[in-house]
């Protein structure tokens, strides 16, 4: 077990690493120099070519991604090419934003998936149906257009919702919340639908099992049989899934706060790749990465301790 | 419910699960609507928007004035957007870049993953390590973001977009690819072309490639799903083509902006996107169609809403009561609810305090016959006619809850594999001291120390330890010795136990069968022993049913059937059993019966066993009753029994010969009996 949890750690931080040195190459790639977008239009050759020499544009990639790396670890992500302000301060404000809306989606598509694909299993027939068409549905339907489909019916024509912007929790709770409602919803269907259909195939996985057989011929209620040994043998891939849809959340919500224009870090992504911002999409996407592998590793660790076969070697 | 997945055999329940092969999965493609249907909207898209150049009516930046932002008219049959431009002359025009982008996409992730599981599943672990390590830090690498960031560098240049998002998604594909190129290269025709000296590259590319045919194109189709979509995503948010180039993220986006004026020019575009991704997951979902769960143990939902119905309005057959502790089985016939039957009028009596054995082949109906006695018949199959007399009660036509009070508490069950019989997620603890709170009502203490007093009496030393383990941490054997403690936790009156020895390694086995011969001594209890074996009978049994093809067609004392034999069938397996040959004395080679046992739909309506029958004659062909038998109590269906005295043929070995002398519960003692008990095994 220990091993185990060491083995997982190892790979996370190597993930992450991998993602910065890739992140770095990219940067370096671009046609675009530093020293051109933070001087701005109409800036001589000269200052550009200074602005380059003082950050050290020109040394060595390894001795700039050394540097880079070092004083990442301390905490210094470097300032903004476009605006100056520090990298790490923008993306801490901007960071709530894109948790609450990430964890609400994750928690809105687990507990959606989880009921609806125990429902189906469970239930079979026309609930099965039903349900089978909306995992269809949810996985096919791409959540931009699923976004403005909602905006359409609960923003345009019923103004139940606001249909973009964001409210602060400390402003009001209330408005924070119903700013969130829609673009969680977008974000969380699709996710919905993966891990309904995980739910569904691995109750029914379960339910397929000889020990069942046991369980009833020692009289086991058929209602524990189903939400007892039945769940609990269907959470480690229900787990599973949950964590493999998370790592599409961060991407996913990119285009709902663009969608919604939602101040987080998905917007500024995609305004700094625009802006080639250098030092504001290196740190951006490394952080998110980061915050991606922390919550995969607690979700693997949870199904490493859900599992009795890794928990006891 | 198809006849072949009625059948609740492990055989079938394997074989269903496998993937589909090549032309079989082309035949259910072609078989499936949705399937048909999603193929077809595929190919027209791709068609319609490759020849885009061709037939389109508007060109793309024709702007029409006099209709902006228009609705379906027949000028412009799916509308016009802000500029005037025609909405169809676009879609389709925005296509081609899509799917060639896309499908270049789908092509570097099947390339990238595939020769990677090829080469994991034919190398040594360290390189599958090395692989598999490398695969999950690029499953777990956010792939949009990475994705933003190139762009970020090279621009929207979507072939090298496009290509990225290949390579990134390779990862999960690999996943996928692996598992099922290492389960082939396990198989024994694999191993045999190895040792013919075939190199590994050849035989990955010979052997495995081609039984991976089907998962290539699935997972193709759903990696060009979700390139699609993604795709579609990055040209939302301005990462696309640029304008005025039409792309469908594109065009979304555009229309986006007219949701308070226009909310159609929504429509167009994202119907087609949502129903072109919807026409691939359909294909894949065909296709891959074979993967599917084994049938539920439990009824649920209309499956057991209709045999509560069925049963509610079977009028009342009154049935005169049982002894006490004595079970009557009368002509019971259990069949696919709409499908065949699967045992046909079987009927037999266990006293209190003996044990019958059930013996045949495999798909005889044993096993069936074994679990309509507990009502605990796979759901979908059902008794049909005849009845289960215990005490008062018909079990043949008891409901679920009149069975759970049944279960357990009077009838208790082991099955045939003791590894598979417990959840794997609980404690042995937790499970069998819960099955003692349920079935005898007592608090968690005394339940606990219940589970462990079980535990010593079905010859578990360190019952405490075993308790706190779970079913991995444990043995075969040991495992059905718990599984025998859990059906012995509610002090059932007769146990049924489904061929419990025959997972178990001979050793095993015979310490097995001296504790269920210990118990029976001790409590008092009957037992009902499904077996296959002869040697597990003479051991056990005090009467004995033998079926084939879901009939009884010899029953008598195990001293009659065992020693004269009367049955051409029975006198087959016995010389087929190589302990002792117990039917025919002198024989140097084994015996086999030609053929097999008969699929249920096709059964004779004479003797089901005359195809196979050396003595079968034109008269086999009529239906044959239960004859009783030439000597001793019991029946054979025969219709030459008195004809042929197969009992009588030759001295019949006296009994004592194969039966162990001692008769009591010495785990150690080596029962010749039961030692070779998987040879006896007719039909391998």
């Amino acid at each position: 077990m220990i091993l185990f949890v060491i083995k997982r750690f190892a790979l996370a931080v190597t993930t992450v690493f991998v993602v910065s040195v890739l992140v770095f190459l990219l940067v370096h790639a671009g046609d675009t120099t530093p020293g051109v977008v933070a001087v701005g239009i109409g800036g001589t050759q000269e200052q550009i070519e200074a602005y380059n020499e003082q950050i050290g544009w020109y040394d060595p990639l390894i001795v700039q991604y050394l540097a880079w790396l070092g004083s990442a670890l301390t905490g210094d992500l470097g300032t903004s090419l476009t605006n100056g302000s520090d990298v790490l301060d923008e993306i801490l404000r901007r960071f709530p934003v894109t948790a609450s809306l990430a964890f609400g989606a994750t928690v809105v598509s687990s507990v959606l998936g989880v009921v609806l694909g125990v429902t189906a299993a469970v239930r079979r027939g026309l609930a099965d149906r039903l349900v089978s068409v909306f995992a269809g549905m949810g996985a096919a339907v791409p959540a931009f257009w699923l976004g403005i489909v909602l905006v359409f019916v609960f923003a345009v024509q019923s103004s139940l919702l606001p249909a973009t912007g964001y409210v602060r929790f400390e402003d009001s709770p209330s408005g924070w919340f119903s700013s969130l409602v829609l673009p969680v919803l977008t974000l969380a269907i699709g996710g919905a639908a993966f891990i309904a259909r995980q739910t569904r195939a691995s109750m029914l996985e379960a339910l397929g099992q000889e020990y069942i057989r046991t369980l009833r011929a020692t009289a086991m209620p058929t209602w524990r049989i189903l939400y007892v040994h039945a769940l609990r043998s269907a959470s480690l891939p229900i787990v599973a899934s949950i964590a493999l849809q998370f790592i599409a959340l961060f991407g996913g919500s990119i285009i709902v706060e663009v969608l919604f224009a939602l101040p987080g870090l998905g917007v500024a992504v995609q305004g700094a790749v625009g802006q080639a911002d250098a030092p504001a999409v290196q740190g951006i996407v490394v952080v998110a990465t980061l915050v991606v592998v922390v919550v995969n590793l607690l979700l693997e660790l949870t199904n490493s301790f859900l599992d009795p076969k890794l928990r006891t070697s | 419910m198809s006849d072949t997945a009625a059948f609740p055999t492990r055989s079938s329940q394997r074989a269903s699960r496998r993937p589909l092969q090549a032309p079989q999965a082309l035949r259910t493609l072609l078989r499936s609507p949705l399937g048909m249907l999603g193929l077809a909207w595929l190919v027209v898209i791709v068609v319609a928007s490759l020849t885009a150049p061709l037939w389109l009516p508007y060109p793309i930046e024709y702007q029409d004035f006099s209709a902006v932002l228009a609705g379906p008219s027949a000028a412009h049959l799916l509308g016009t957007d802000e500029l005037g431009r025609d909405v169809l002359s676009r879609i389709f025009a925005a296509g081609a870049g899509s799917l060639i982008t896309t499908f270049l996409a789908a092509v570097v992730a099947i390339g990238v993953a595939l020769p990677l599981a090829l080469i994991a599943a034919a190398s040594s672990a360290r390189i599958e390590t090395i692989i598999n390590r490398v695969t999950e830090i690029a499953m777990s690498i956010p792939a949009l973001v990475i994705i933003i960031a190139v762009i970020g560098a090279v621009g929207t240049n979507l072939y090298l977009v496009m290509t990225c998002l290949g390579l990134l998604i390779a990862g999960g594909i690999y996943r996928v690819f692996v598992g099922q190129a290492k389960s082939l290269q396990s198989q024994l025709y694999v191993d045999a072309a190895e040792v013919d000296g075939l190199r590994p590259a050849m035989v990955s590319i010979r052997h495995i490639l081609p039984n991976m045919a089907t998962t290539i194109f699935v997972q193709f189709v759903l990696v060009f799903a979700i390139g699609l979509m993604l795709q579609a995503g990055l040209a939302f948010i301005g990462f696309g083509p640029q304008p005025p180039e039409p792309s469908w993220g594109g065009l979304i986006q555009s229309a986006s902006k007219q949701i308070y004026v226009h909310p159609w020019l929504m429509v167009p575009t994202g119907l087609v996107l949502v129903f072109t991704v919807l026409g691939a997951n359909a294909v894949a979902d065909t296709l891959a169609g074979g993967q599917g769960a084994p049938p539920s143990q439990v009824a649920l939902g209309p499956e057991a809403r209709r045999r509560r119905r069925e049963l509610k309005a079977a009028a009342p057959v009154a049935v005169e009561s049982a002894p006490e502790g004595m079970l009557i089985v009368k002509g019971l016939t259990i069949g696919v609810d709409d499908g065949p039957e699967l045992v046909s009028s079987v009927s037999f009596e266990v006293a209190p305090g003996t044990v019958l054995g059930v013996v045949g082949e495999s798909g005889c109906g044993k096993t069936l016959t074994a679990l309509s006695l507990v009502g605990l018949l796979p759901p979908g199959v059902n008794p049909r006619e005849g009845s289960i007399r215990w005490g008062a009660r018909d079990l043949a036509r008891l409901d679920e809850s009149g069975l759970a009070a049944i279960r357990g508490r009077e009838i208790g069950f082991v099955g045939q594999e003791p590894m598979r019989a417990l959840d794997p997620m609980f404690t042995i603890g937790y499970q069998l001291a819960g099955a003692v709170r349920r079935l005898r009502g007592v608090g968690k203490a005394d339940a606990r120390a219940e589970a462990a007093s079980l535990l010593g009496k079905v010859g578990i030393v360190d019952a405490e330890r075993v308790l706190r383990s779970y079913p991995h941490q444990i043995s075969g054997g040991m495992a059905q010795r718990v599984a025998i403690a859990l059906a012995l936790a509610g002090r059932p009156k007769l146990l049924i136990a489904d061929e419990p020895t025959t997972a178990l390694d001979v050793t095993v086995q015979a310490e097995i069968l001296s504790l269920l011969r210990g118990l029976v001594a001790e409590t008092g209890m009957s037992m009902v022993m499904v077996t296959h074996d002869f040697g597990v009978v003479a051991d056990i049994c005090d009467e004995v049913v033998v079926m084939y093809a879901g009939q009884v067609i010899e029953s008598g004392t195990v001293h009659d059937v065992l020693g004269a034999a009367e049955h051409p069938y029975t006198t087959a397996l016995l010389a087929a059993d190589p302990h002792a040959g117990l039917g025919v004395v002198g024989q140097e080679r084994l015996a086999s019966i030609p053929g097999q046992v008969p699929q249920p739909r096709d059964w004779p309506t004479g003797c089901r066993f005359a195809d196979r029958c050396a003595f079968a004659q034109p008269q086999c062909v009529v239906p044959v009753p239960l004859i009783a038998r030439d000597r001793g109590d019991g029946g054979v269906r025969c219709v030459r029994v008195h004809e042929l005295q197969l009992g009588r043929l030759d001295d019949p070995v006296p009994l004592d010969a194969a039966t162990p002398v001692d008769g009591g519960a010495d785990p150690t003692a080596p029962t010749t009996a039961a030692a070779p008990a998987r040879n006896g095994k007719v039909r391998s």
